[in-house]
């Protein structure tokens, strides 16, 4: 009998639970904003009708109200030194290949553009990984694509290599018009790039910044230019320092490149601008408060005063694990900066808590592939490297931003 | 030659010593670190200093706690502690606009269901508890990332700017102005696991059944709900680690608490807990989490690099528990 | 007829995994477009192979009754000492190191698990973490690449319909290591030590160093499938295989071997990481994220689980029952219920 009850009892629980989940977020759609293109209108050429849409989508807004598809950048690029890997690990030009990878690359084998226009064309998109990032990146991917008429396909490898592996033959088995891959890893992904280019279908980089290598068989690289932003928050934090000071570094995981720009984009950068600024220390703890947290008050403990400044590497649980730590050891002075617009960093930007990050829009990293590809489609010229626009949001502007992308 | 009484006698003293290691020896280790800590830095011994300690790993700590249950009971590890984390946390920012009571109660809730499942599947159906823990986290996270799409939810959306200030101020409470909330918590429930291990039938059967299940089942100890509890107050452990980590964290999201499976055995391990059951007490899971946050401590301190502080880490935790084994062996108190 | 029935489902239960796989190859084939075609099953099968060399080893660490957490990160210092010294010391060398780096780490594993008598579990966490940051260290956080591709493309490359080299070695060695677990007596010793190590400690067996000898297998097989994915891909990141901890002890369990020790096949394993992976493909073609995907490997993987304990419990319930006379005792009752 008792046995019974507990069997009913656990079934009911269960269902319970299930209902519970299902009430609670079951029900968050989000309303595409691109209309589909009506079959009527067959008259008009494919081409026509697409380099119509452009008008369409260069009035694209992401979700915090700025434009989806803001002029993209070109960056100065100086001559590449004999032999980078011999300078010193705080010259600029020692990691030039990581900087400025993709120029002056020699292309092989890039398919001629049909010029048919992007209307119906088959897009496989590759993605790195879930993350409320990547939701924000597709999500602006797909308003581009909405707006042209393109098929979008989306795969998530969940960060692991062997798995993008597997997509990448997967995505050439399923023969589409063009490849669209953010790489997990910016060394694994030549082999992967280069494989698709063998298939003979075009392929378009986005995010993470490929090896010069790599370069080789992709029409184009579309993304954030993650060391020049870096030099620029670098450039804001020596302006808060008062070009004085000790500072620290909170780094990316290591393994990708993120990892060496947000690290040695402000390494180097402040060794020019502010030789005055001097390094204490920097560490890896993850994407993890906690861990962050006793990172920074460790350092408060070993640095004490010395200690002016701090960089994180990120604006969510890296930025609240240092807000806290500096707030248990009354030192609110310390300057942080951080990487990223997430919408808790931009809550302890507008509190005054972090100083400066970095605009980094998702929306428009995933809408500036998908246009590339367009681009492509419609016949147009496309740079082989093509960053988006940098901007460092402070508390001045930080209501523009808002509400946040992720 | 030793005449009988006298071989009584030093046996005696023997298992005492075993006894003593196996209760405390993680307390020598925290000795240590503390002289070794001393000479690196003249602000070590500060109480400022061991209190960001004692806070930065004081969440650990709490689901630490819970898991010293289930592996006190001979059942290895709960392997399901990361998605209770993330679910029960989500849950909570989910509900928190139907206030604060009704958040925190459903994210218990939350975590008790599944602490319920695995109690029924593991104490009952005997199924392997890391297996089915594991296929357990495997299925919270599938559905967790469904059901919100993969998207992370923020208490000041779900619920307005009143009820999310309350929600994040939660885990940032100063009891008395000074003692932060988690490290209180974890204090507390470092007391009722000790009362609950030495003091009450539930710990003397839990510790009989991690000796010897068959034997517990035999003398008519209730295996099934005892296991069963253990692996409820597992989870409940977890959910209250997980409500207090979201609300730190400001974000429901289904990637709050990873890790935290294996860092939470690493910890109990250290403090003397064996994984074949029945050996331990709380009082060593507490030495046990402090020597992480001190050894992470110590390291920074001395400026070593992410990289090498890993390696130290895993070779530390390698030598003490065979530093522990070999000498319970030494001694006559076999492990396992 | 009751007997019969028995033996029937009994049948099945041993050789659930390969009735498994091919429900969930048909149902594929059924739902998914453009499944059967040549290219796509080569596609599968070069998605397995990673996993399927890890979980050789790892299923014969785990007959022993031991567990090997420690073979996503040997995977990745694999593959991490493969691609590392091939500049200086050629293809053939540098995968002789990986290999032997693998063999190291298990030797250590072994020799902590089988002479110190630490719990196996400890001793592999400990590893680890050890051996990640010796990985990070090594590479100093840099993934790593080799600018040379012969070797990457021949072991991609077809040399018969669906099996590329990489392919191929490893179904020769599950092959082999199956017949050798199952057909030689020294073999069978691994599934002797595993169920009770007391009887084959007294039966003459070497239990510690057939302990040993798991683990250094585990460790080469670990080291050698991480080798070769770095190889095909001639490069490899000091993350590369966090993910695959997680797959292969599914995938180990699913196949039917046991946590208790003493039961489990290889080629089950492998038959297991080969459904995961045709799940995988075929969730990916029909557009399913990858919260479906560790949806569906959870739902398996419980199913699994809670099957194997139900049987467990059921045939623990009826242990010294004779069910004939119960049956009688039943019948009456009803009798007289009717009456």
């Amino acid at each position: 009998m008792g046995k019974k009850i507990t069997g009913v009892l656990l079934v009911v629980l269960m269902a319970a639970l299930l209902l519970l989940l299902f009430g609670c977020g079951g029900k968050q759609t989000q309303p595409s904003p691109g209309s589909q293109t009506g079959q009527g209108e067959k008259k008009s050429s494919n081409l026509e009708e697409s380099i119509k849409a452009e008008g369409k989508v260069a009035q694209l807004k992401s979700d915090d109200g700025q434009p989806l598809l803001p002029p993209l950048e070109k960056k100065e690029v100086p001559p590449r030194p004999a032999d980078p890997s011999k300078l010193p690990e705080d010259d600029a030009m020692h990691w030039y290949d990581m900087e400025y990878s993709g120029w002056g690359v020699t292309k092989v084998n890039i398919p001629q553009s049909p010029k048919d226009g992007a209307k119906g064309k088959k897009v496989i998109l590759i993605v790195h990984g879930d993350h409320p990032w990547t939701t924000a990146y597709i999500r602006g991917a797909k308003k581009v694509a909405d707006a042209y008429g393109m098929e979008l396909k989306v795969m998530s490898p969940n960060w692991n290599p062997d798995v993008q592996a597997q997509m990448v033959d997967q995505a050439i088995g399923a023969r589409p018009d063009m490849i669209l891959m953010i790489p997990v890893d910016a060394k694994m992904s030549v082999q992967l790039f280069r494989k698709i280019n063998q298939a003979g279908i075009p392929v378009i980089a986005s995010n993470t910044h490929p090896e010069s290598e790599a370069m080789k068989y992709v029409i184009a690289w579309t993304g954030p230019d993650d060391w020049g932003q870096f030099r620029m928050l670098a450039r804001k934090f020596a302006e808060l320092m008062h070009y004085e000071g000790g500072y620290a570094i909170i780094q990316h995981n290591p393994g990708g490149s993120p990892f060496f720009a947000r690290t040695y984009a402000p390494i180097t950068e402040l060794k020019k601008i502010a030789p005055k600024m001097e390094l204490l220390d920097k560490q890896a703890p993850g994407f993890e408060a906690e861990k962050t947290m006793q990172v920074v008050s460790d350092w408060l403990t070993r640095f004490g005063n010395k200690l002016k400044g701090i960089i994180l590497s990120d604006d969510s649980a890296q930025a609240i694990g240092a807000v806290e730590a500096i707030k248990n050891a009354n030192r609110q002075d310390i300057i942080l900066v951080a990487a990223g617009n997430s919408k808790v960093g931009m809550d302890l930007v507008k509190e005054g808590k972090l100083q400066a990050i970095t605009y980094q829009t998702a929306e428009g990293d995933g809408a500036a592939a998908v246009k590339a590809a367009a681009d492509w489609f419609n016949g147009h010229d496309v740079e082989p490297v093509r960053y988006l626009p940098m901007h460092i949001i402070t508390k001045d502007d930080v209501d523009k931003f808002m509400p946040a992308q992720w | 030659m030793l005449v009988k009484s006298e071989r009584i006698e030093l046996n005696k003293r023997r298992t005492k010593t075993a006894g003593w290691i196996e209760k405390f020896g993680v307390y020598i280790m925290i000795l240590v670190l503390l002289i070794l800590g001393t000479l690196i830095s003249n602000k070590f011994l500060t109480i400022d200093n061991l209190a960001n300690v004692v806070h930065a790993v004081a969440l650990l700590g709490i689901v630490a706690v819970g898991v010293t249950f289930v592996t006190y009971s001979g059942h290895f590890a709960d392997m399901s502690v990361p998605g209770i984390i993330a679910l029960s946390g989500m849950v909570a920012v989910d509900m928190l606009r139907y206030g604060l009571v009704v958040s925190l109660a459903s994210g218990l809730v939350t975590g008790l269901m599944v602490g319920l499942i695995n109690a029924f599947v593991v104490g009952k159906l005997r199924a392997n508890p890391i297996i089915w823990t594991l296929a357990v986290a495997f299925v919270i996270n599938g559905v967790v990332r469904w059901l919100y799409r993969g998207e992370q939810i923020y208490p000041d959306l779900k619920a307005g700017e009143k009820l999310a200030t309350a929600f994040v101020n939660l885990a940032r409470i100063n009891i008395g102005g000074a003692v932060p909330i988690t490290v209180v918590v974890f204090l507390v429930m470092v007391i009722i696991g000790q009362l609950l291990l030495t003091k009450t039938k539930f710990g003397v059967q839990l510790k009989l059944i991690g000796s010897s299940y068959e034997v517990a089942r035999m003398t008519g100890v209730n295996v099934t709900g005892m296991v069963g509890l253990a692996f409820i107050l597992s989870a409940l452990a977890a959910s209250i680690g997980g409500i207090l980590l979201t609300s730190l964290v400001k974000i429901g999201a289904y990637y709050n608490g990873v890790g935290y499976d294996f860092r939470a055995v690493t910890a109990i391990v250290l403090g003397g807990v064996s994984l074949a059951g029945g050996k331990g007490n709380m009082i060593g899971v507490l030495g046990g989490v402090v020597v992480i946050g001190l050894l992470n401590n110590i390291l920074t301190l001395l400026g070593v690099g992410t990289f090498s502080q890993t390696i130290v880490q895993g070779l530390v935790f390698i030598l003490v528990v065979w530093f522990n084994t070999y000498s319970l062996r030494k001694l006559g108190k076999a492990d396992g | 007829m009751d007997k019969m029935n028995k033996k029937f489902f009994q049948v099945i239960n041993n050789y659930r995994i390969y009735f498994l796989c091919s429900l969930v190859f048909i149902a594929m084939a059924i739902f998914v477009p453009n499944f059967l075609t040549v290219y796509n099953l080569t596609n599968i099968l070069k998605g397995m192979s990673l996993n399927v060399m890890v979980a050789i080893g790892f299923t014969i660490v785990m007959i022993c009754k031991e567990l090997d957490l420690s073979i996503g990160t040997t995977l990745t210092l694999g593959a991490m000492f493969v691609i590392g010294f091939q500049p200086a010391l050629g293809w053939g060398w540098s995968l002789l190191i990986a290999v032997l780096a693998g063999a190291l780490v298990g030797l250590a594993n072994g020799f902590l698990v089988a002479r110190a008598k630490i719990d196996s579990f400890i001793v592999t966490l400990g590893t680890m973490t050890t051996v990640q940051g010796i990985i990070f260290l090594y590479g100093k956080g840099y993934a790593l690449n080799a600018t040379d591709f012969t070797v990457a493309d021949w072991l991609e490359t077809p040399i018969i319909p669906f099996l590329p080299p990489r392919v191929l070695i490893t179904i020769v060695l599950v092959l082999l290591f199956q017949v050798l677990l199952a057909r030689t007596r020294y073999g069978r010793g691994f599934y002797m030590v595993g169920a009770n190590r007391e009887t084959a400690w007294l039966a003459g067996l070497n239990t510690e160093g057939y302990v040993i000898v798991a683990f250094i297998l585990s460790g080469i097989t670990a080291a050698l499938g991480g080798a070769l994915f770095a190889m095909s891909l001639s490069s490899a990141t000091p993350t590369i295989g966090t993910s695959s901890l997680m797959i292969v002890v599914a995938a180990t369990i699913i196949g039917g071997t046991s946590m208790a020790g003493g039961k489990g096949s290889i080629l089950g394993s492998a038959v297991a990481v080969l459904t995961l992976t045709i799940l995988y493909n075929g969730l990916t073609n029909l557009g399913a994220g990858y919260e479906i995907q560790i949806l569906a490997s959870g739902l398996v993987l419980a199913m699994v689980v809670l099957y194997e304990a139900y049987a467990l419990y059921r045939a623990d319930k009826v242990k010294g029952q004779r069910p004939e006379l119960l049956k009688e005792v039943r019948m009456l009752q009803e009798g007289s219920k009717g009456s």
